[in-house]
C-alpha cells in the first residue's frame, strides 16, 4: 500500500502534463482512496509544503494542520461546537475576576516517548515561544499573559516575572494582564502547544531555529499522531500514536498530507480517487460541481472578510457621506450570485455574521436612491464635479472581476467615474500601508471572537490602513470590552463598537469568505467549520462509499 | 522578382514610369498583398466607425446573464460580466490598431532618421550615435517603460509613445547598415558629384533604396507592439478596464478557456487576421519596392 501512494506522489513533482498521465497510471491499480479506506489512512490535499514543523517558526495553515495532528494543546477545539474541550489539561479553573487560569494536567497525558507531560514543560516552552531570540512571529498571541510582552520585547529579562507558574508537577497557573474570555481559544493555536524540552536541547540551543529535532527520527510530540515520514515536496505521513492518552477515540491509522499548490491539479487528483479531501476548489469549477447529483462539493462560511478599505484622510472619501454613498451603491447580492457563483456571503459589516454568540449590528441595505442623495449632499449631484476615484487591487483574476463589477455599479448608480489600478502583491501592500491610495481591496482572516476583526480599526493600530480614528471606538474595544469579565458583556460592547464603526464606514464591506472543497463520501467526523480547523482525532473513514459516476 | 525581365524591357522604359508607379503596378499584381490591404482597410474603417455602429455599449454589464455562448442577440457571445463580445472586440480593435500604428510610426521616425544619419555621416558621429543605441539596448526595456509610465502617468497616448521609444533601436541598426552599403554605390557618388546637399541625398537616394528591409521589419514591429501593449496592460501599466484591447481580451480569455472558449477564440481570431494581413501586405510591398532586386 505504501508503494501505491508513493508511486503516485512521485509524479507530483513533475510537469502538469505528466501528472495527468501518471494519475491514469495509478488508476490501473487500487487508488489511494480505496486502499486508504481499507487501512484507515486519510489522504489530504494540503496546499503547500510547510516551511518547517517547529510550532514557534511556522505561521501558515498548511503547517498548522500537520502540527494539530502531532501535538495537542492544553485544550482542544471541538470541530462541531468550536468550544474548548479537555486536551492535555483534564480540567481548569478560572478566577472570578477572569485573570487567573489554573490548569490540571491529565496524568495520562504523555509525550510520544512515554515521559509524562509536566507543567514545567509548558513554562519552558512558553519561555522559548516568547524569547526575543526565537523570532516567533506568533509570539503576540501570548501577550495576553501578564508581562509576556515585556519579556518578548526585551524590557525584562527574568522569565520568572511572566505570569506562568508550575505550581506542582501537574498544575499550571497562568495570570493574564486583563480579563480575556477568548484566552482558551488562543490556547488552541499551534503556537501555544508544549514542546519536549530535552528533545530540542539535544539538537541545539533553546532558541535555535531549524534544527534537526523536527526530523521524523527525532520528533517527539504529544498529539493523536506521530510523524512517520517527511518526503520533501511530496508528502508528510503521520501514523496513530500508541501513547496518546485518548487513543481509543482515534479512528484513523494514519494521515498523508500532500502539498499541492495548483488547485486545478488537486481537483484532478480528487477526481481519480487520489485524495479524500481537497484544500480548495477553483472558482470556475463551482457551477459544474454544484449541479452534480450526490456532489462531493462542500462549502461553509469561513471567518474572513473581503472589503474595500477607503482612505479616510483624502478627498473625496474623507467625507463620510461619500463613503456611505459608495457603500450603499454596491449590489453585493448580485456580485455574490453571479461573479462568485454563490460561493460567498454578502457582507454588511466588518465582523462576519457567523461568530458564535455574537450578533452584529443591523445591516444596511443596497439602496441606490439613498446613495445618490448622500452624494448630492456631499456636493456631487449625479456625479457633477466628481474629482475621480481610483480602486487599487493586487493582480488576480478574482479581484479584477469584482473591481470591474463595482466600477460599473458606481458609475451606473452614482454617475461617478472610477479608474482601476492593479499592482503586484508586494507593491500593493506597500501602497496601502503608506496610505497612498484612494480605495483598495483588502481581506482579513480572524478568529472566533469579534475583536480579532475590530482590532484593525484601533487608532494607530498596525493594520489600520483606512486612517479611521475614534476615541469612543477605542474606548469600547480596549477599556470597556477589554475589561469585561463575561462574554455577553464583552460582545455587547463589541457590537456597539461595530455599530459606531459602520456608521463612519471607513471600509466598504463586500463579502464574507467561505471554505469550498471536495470531500469523498467515505470521510466522516471532519465537519467544515468557520475556523477551517480540522481535529483529526475525530476523523473517520467509512469504506464502501464511492464518488458519483458523473464526476469522471 | 520573376518580373525582372519585363520591367527592365525597353518598352517599359519608353513609357517613362517612375519608381513609385512601377512599385504600384507590381503591388497590384500581388493578390495576397491586395487582399491583406483590403482586410486592413476594412478593419480600420470599422474601428473608426465603432462608436456609431457597435451593437451595444461596451461598459454596460448584465451580471445575471454572465458568460453566454454566441447567440442571435450576441453574435459572438458575452463575457463573464454579460458584456457583448463583438462590441468588446470592436472597441479593443481601436486601441490595438492605434497602438500598432502609432507606436510603429514613432519607432520608424526615430529609427530611420537616427540610422540614416549615423550610417551616412559615419566617423565619430556614427560611433557616438551607435553607442547611445547600444546603451539603450542594454537597459531592460520593461524598466524603461515602467519609468516612463511612472514619470508621465498613465495615459494611452504616452503609452504608445513609450512603446515606440523602445522599439526604434533595431530599426536604427538595420537602417544604418543599409545606408553604409548604399553610400558606396555609384548613384550616391554621382549625386555627391552633382553637388546635392547631404540631407537631400539621404532623403532622395538613400532612404528610398533602404525601404525593403525597413518595411519588412515594420510589419514585424506592429504585431510585437500590440502584444507588448497587452503585456503592459496586464501588469497594470497600460489600458485599464473597462477600456480594452485585443491583447487584454486574449489574456483574460485564456484564463477561462476551458469554461468559456469563445472568449479566447474570437479575439484571437481578430488579432490573427490582422497580423496575417499585415504580413501579406508587407511582403508585397517589399517585393514591389525592392528596386535593386528588380533593376540589377
Amino acid at each position: 500500500m505504501k508503494h501505491t501512494y508513493r508511486k503516485c506522489t512521485h509524479l507530483l513533482a513533475g510537469v502538469s502534463a505528466l501528472i495527468v498521465v501518471s494519475l491514469v497510471g495509478c488508476g490501473v491499480g487500487e487508488s489511494n482512496v480505496v486502499i486508504g479506506n481499507r487501512e484507515g489512512i486519510l489522504h489530504l490535499g494540503n496546499a503547500s509544503e510547510p516551511t518547517g514543523l517547529d510550532p514557534h517558526v511556522v505561521t501558515t495553515t498548511d503547517a498548522s494542520r500537520i502540527l494539530g495532528a502531532l501535538f495537542e494543546g492544553l485544550v482542544t477545539r471541538n470541530p462541531w461546537t468550536l468550544e474548548p474541550e479537555p486536551g492535555v489539561a483534564e480540567r481548569w479553573e478560572i478566577s472570578t475576576d477572569g485573570l487567573i487560569y489554573t490548569f490540571h494536567i491529565n496524568p495520562k497525558a504523555v509525550w510520544s516517548n512515554g515521559e509524562p507531560i509536566t507543567a514545567s514543560d509548558y513554562v519552558w516552552t512558553w519561555k522559548r515561544a516568547l524569547h526575543p531570540k526565537t523570532g516567533n512571529r506568533n509570539a503576540y498571541l501570548l501577550y495576553v499573559i501578564d508581562n509576556a510582552e515585556a519579556f518578548a520585547t526585551g524590557a525584562i529579562d527574568d522569565f520568572g516575572e511572566v505570569g506562568v507558574k508550575a505550581l506542582e508537577e501537574a498544575i499550571l497557573q497562568v495570570t493574564l494582564r486583563g480579563p480575556t474570555p477568548h484566552f482558551l481559544v488562543q490556547l488552541m493555536h499551534h503556537s501555544s502547544y508544549a514542546l519536549h524540552p530535552e528533545t530540542i536541547l539535544k539538537h541545539g540551543e533553546m532558541t535555535d531555529r531549524f534544527t534537526q529535532w523536527t526530523r521524523p527520527e527525532n520528533f517527539v510530540g504529544n498529539g493523536p499522531f506521530i510523524l512517520e515520514e517527511w518526503a520533501m515536496n511530496r508528502y508528510i505521513k503521520v501514523g496513530k500514536s500508541p501513547t496518546y492518552w485518548d487513543r481509543d477515540k482515534v479512528s484513523l491509522n494514519g494521515v498523508v498530507f500532500y502539498p499541492i499548490e495548483d488547485d486545478n491539479i488537486e481537483e484532478r487528483m480528487f477526481r481519480v480517487d487520489q485524495l479524500h479531501r481537497t484544500f480548495t476548489l477553483p472558482l470556475d469549477k463551482i457551477p459544474a460541481y454544484s449541479t452534480m447529483p450526490d456532489t462531493p462539493f462542500r462549502t461553509a462560511p469561513y471567518l474572513g472578510s473581503y472589503f474595500y478599505v477607503v482612505n479616510n484622510l483624502r478627498a473625496p472619501t474623507d467625507d463620510v457621506r461619500v463613503r456611505k454613498a459608495l457603500a450603499l451603491a454596491v449590489d453585493r447580492e448580485k456580485i455574490a450570485r453571479t461573479i462568485m457563483y454563490d460561493s460567498v456571503i454578502p457582507a454588511y459589516g466588518v465582523v462576519p455574521p457567523f461568530i458564535p454568540h455574537y450578533t452584529p449590528p443591523a445591516p444596511f441595505a443596497f439602496n441606490p436612491e439613498r446613495a445618490r442623495e448622500l452624494l448630492a449632499e456631499a456636493g456631487y449631484p449625479d456625479g457633477e464635479g466628481w474629482p475621480g476615484l481610483e480602486i487599487t487591487y493586487n493582480t488576480s483574476e478574482a479581484h479584477r472581476k469584482i473591481a470591474i463589477a463595482i466600477q460599473q455599479m458606481w458609475k451606473k448608480n452614482l454617475g461617478v467615474e472610477i479608474t482601476l489600478a492593479n499592482q503586484e502583491w508586494k507593491v500593493y501592500v506597500e501602497t496601502v500601508n503608506q496610505k497612498d491610495y484612494q480605495v483598495a481591496r483588502m481581506g482579513w482572516i480572524g478568529d472566533v471572537y469579534p475583536s480579532s476583526f475590530l482590532e484593525l480599526f484601533l487608532t494607530d493600530g498596525g493594520n489600520n490602513d483606512s486612517g479611521y480614528s475614534d476615541p469612543r471606538f477605542d474606548d469600547l474595544l480596549i477599556s470597556k470590552g477589554g475589561q469585561s469579565v463575561t462574554r455577553e458583556e464583552r460582545y455587547r460592547y463589541m457590537q456597539q463598537a461595530e455599530a459606531l464603526l459602520m456608521d463612519a464606514m471607513p471600509i466598504i464591506p463586500i463579502y464574507s469568505y467561505t471554505t469550498r472543497l471536495l470531500q469523498h463520501p467515505s470521510v466522516e467526523g471532519m465537519p467544515l467549520n468557520v475556523t477551517q480547523s480540522i481535529n483529526l482525532k475525530y476523523a473517520e473513514l467509512v469504506p464502501g462509499r464511492t464518488l458519483p459516476d458523473s464526476i469522471r | 522578382m520573376n518580373t525582372l525581365a519585363d520591367t527592365a524591357s525597353p518598352d517599359s522604359a519608353d513609357t517613362g514610369s517612375s519608381l513609385w508607379q512601377d512599385a504600384w503596378i507590381r503591388l497590384r499584381r500581388n493578390k495576397p498583398a491586395v487582399g491583406g490591404a483590403y482586410v486592413l482597410l476594412f478593419l480600420i474603417v470599422i474601428s473608426l466607425l465603432t462608436p456609431w455602429i457597435a451593437p451595444y455599449d461596451y461598459e454596460v454589464q448584465n451580471l445575471d446573464l454572465g458568460a453566454s455562448p454566441p447567440s442571435a442577440q450576441h453574435w459572438l457571445g458575452t463575457d463573464v460580466f454579460g458584456r457583448d463580445l463583438l462590441t468588446q472586440i470592436m472597441y479593443g480593435g481601436r486601441v490595438s490598431l492605434m497602438v500598432g500604428f502609432i507606436a510603429t510610426a514613432v519607432a520608424l521616425l526615430i529609427g530611420v532618421t537616427w540610422g540614416a544619419v549615423a550610417g551616412y555621416v559615419g566617423g565619430r558621429l556614427d560611433a557616438a550615435m551607435m553607442r547611445i543605441v547600444d546603451i539603450l539596448y542594454a537597459l531592460p526595456f520593461m524598466i524603461f517603460i515602467v519609468l516612463l509610465m511612472v514619470v508621465f502617468g498613465r495615459n494611452i497616448l504616452l503609452l504608445f509613445l513609450a512603446i515606440g521609444a523602445v522599439e526604434w533601436l533595431t530599426m536604427a541598426r538595420i537602417m544604418r547598415s543599409q545606408v553604409q552599403s548604399l553610400r558606396q554605390q555609384e548613384f550616391v557618388e554621382a549625386a555627391i558629384s552633382l553637388g546635392l546637399s547631404q540631407s537631400a541625398i539621404i532623403r532622395r537616394h538613400v532612404v528610398p533604396n533602404a525601404l525593403g528591409p525597413i518595411i519588412v521589419y515594420t510589419t514585424l514591429t506592429i504585431p510585437s507592439v500590440m502584444l507588448l501593449e497587452a503585456f503592459l496592460s496586464f501588469l497594470g501599466l497600460g489600458i485599464q478596464p473597462p477600456k480594452t484591447s485585443w491583447g487584454l481580451l486574449i489574456s483574460f480569455g485564456a484564463e477561462t478557456m476551458e469554461e468559456y472558449p469563445w472568449l479566447l477564440i474570437f479575439p484571437g481570431l481578430a488579432l490573427t487576421v490582422t497580423l496575417f494581413s499585415l504580413n501579406f501586405l508587407g511582403d508585397g510591398l517589399r517585393d514591389a519596392l525592392d528596386v535593386r532586386g528588380s533593376k540589377d
